[in-house]
């Protein structure tokens, strides 16, 4: 993960870098964006004039594409990579600003049931990927940064729990690596799998928000599907990533009570510390919203900023997966992932269609 | 002794990318709401 052509997602999570540096990556990222929403219209146009019937591919999908190329077949310059690691910061930026599209009434309802689903998919994937970890011999810690990631929210909660239960250096990579090629695999397969189901918008946001791991893959996979389903995938992987510090919590106690990690002194402070506070954003900007704080136009304006920062993030997602990097990290890690992501995926399905029976999603 | 007071008062300023995008969103949402940010296209 270290290489000059990955971008560390560790240090994306930590702080924002001087601003001169970021300079050369954000222009990249906005160049790849500009250049996937200029080739979704033009191809559209193109196709609509020469009367071809030819897929509508999404801005998204071409900027995700554009990136895996770029990532994958050049070597990305060093100037550029504090930049791209900005990506992380767009995708909050873009899911605050969301929040002015969501009346606090669907957040609260939506809101509700996808915490409601959280907690099972939680419970039922930190006890699958444990019985996976040991079934398949993997170091006990390494079996838990796996468990943290795919049950909460890939990256973020890796890195937390990383601190929180003294793992090595090594273990958080190969399972952050794991996790960010799984997640690269669920932007294919889960909205191929929604359309062959003919999910309706809600249910396969609430899906691909609970089941795919890493917020910023979450959202394009919904993005991917339409954009009411992006709107969704991010309220339900948003309340996901809520519980991050109760998970960590959890396994920062089981680990001191090992005599493998420090004590938490705090709970409180602890939870505070873990909690992801650009959820407090996206609920205040609803807030402020259902106050007619802005007028229509000013809620479309909040909403089209909201997208030109997601479109920064999709193309980050792109140039920071880089499989020949990913590779490099075992075979072994990446099946238990494989294999618990996939159970995580039919299970969070079938959460979805019992939702959808029980509340009419 | 005032090098190491000036490093710790930036390290006390110093905030988590959550708290930039909370603070940038709400910049933006003040640039939309006082038209200093008219329209924005998509």
């Amino acid at each position: 993960m270290a290489s000059s052509t990955t971008v560390s997602p560790v240090e994306s999570e930590q702080r924002i870098p001087n601003a001169l540096s970021i300079v050369p990556g954000v222009l990249l990222l906005a160049g790849i964006g500009y250049a996937a929403k200029t080739l979704e219209r033009t191809i559209n146009t193109y196709a609509k004039v020469h009367q071809w019937t030819f897929p509508n591919i999404e801005y998204v999908l071409w900027a995700i594409l554009i990136g895996l190329v770029i990532s994958n077949t050049l070597t990305i310059p060093k100037v550029f990579e504090s930049g791209i690691a900005t990506y992380e910061f767009w995708l909050k930026l873009g899911i605050v600003l969301l929040g002015a599209r969501f009346v606090l009434a669907d957040v609260l309802k939506l809101g509700g049931i996808s915490l409601a689903l959280v907690v099972v998919e939680i419970t039922l994937s930190l006890i699958l990927m444990t019985a996976l970890g040991k079934l398949f011999k993997l170091k006990p810690k390494l079996t838990s940064l796996l468990a943290v990631g795919s049950s909460i929210c890939g990256v973020s909660a890796i890195i937390a729990a990383k601190g929180a239960i003294d793992a090595d250096d090594e273990d958080s990579s190969f399972a952050i690596a794991a996790i960010l090629a799984l997640g690269a695999l669920s932007l294919f397969t889960f909205p191929a799998i929604a359309h062959s189901l003919h999910m309706n918008d809600v249910s396969y946001g609430l899906w691909a928000g609970l089941g795919v791991d890493n917020t910023a893959e979450a959202t394009a996979a919904g993005a991917l599907y339409s954009d009411a389903a992006g709107k969704v995938a991010v309220l339900a992987k948003t309340a996901r990533n809520a519980m991050i510090g109760f998970v960590v919590l959890g396994y920062a106690i089981y680990w001191a009570g090992q005599g493998q990690a420090k004590t938490v002194t705090n709970k409180a402070v602890f939870l505070w510390n873990k909690f992801p506070k650009f959820i407090l954003g996206f609920l205040a900007m609803s807030l402020l919203v259902g106050f007619h704080t802005f007028d229509k136009g000013q809620v479309a304006s909040l909403g089209n900023l909201s997208k030109w920062a997601f479109l920064l993030t999709f193309a980050g997602v792109g140039l920071r997966t880089n499989f020949r990097e990913m590779s490099k990290q075992g075979l072994r890690p990446f099946v238990v992932g494989a294999l618990g992501e996939i159970l995580i995926a039919c299970l969070t399905l079938g959460l979805v269609v019992g939702a959808n029976r029980i509340w009419g999603l | 002794m005032a090098t190491d007071k000036s490093s710790n008062a930036a390290k006390g300023l110093s905030l988590s990318l959550d708290t930039w995008a909370v603070i940038v969103a709400l910049l933006l949402a003040l640039a939309v709401k006082f038209s200093i940010l008219k329209s924005v296209p998509w």
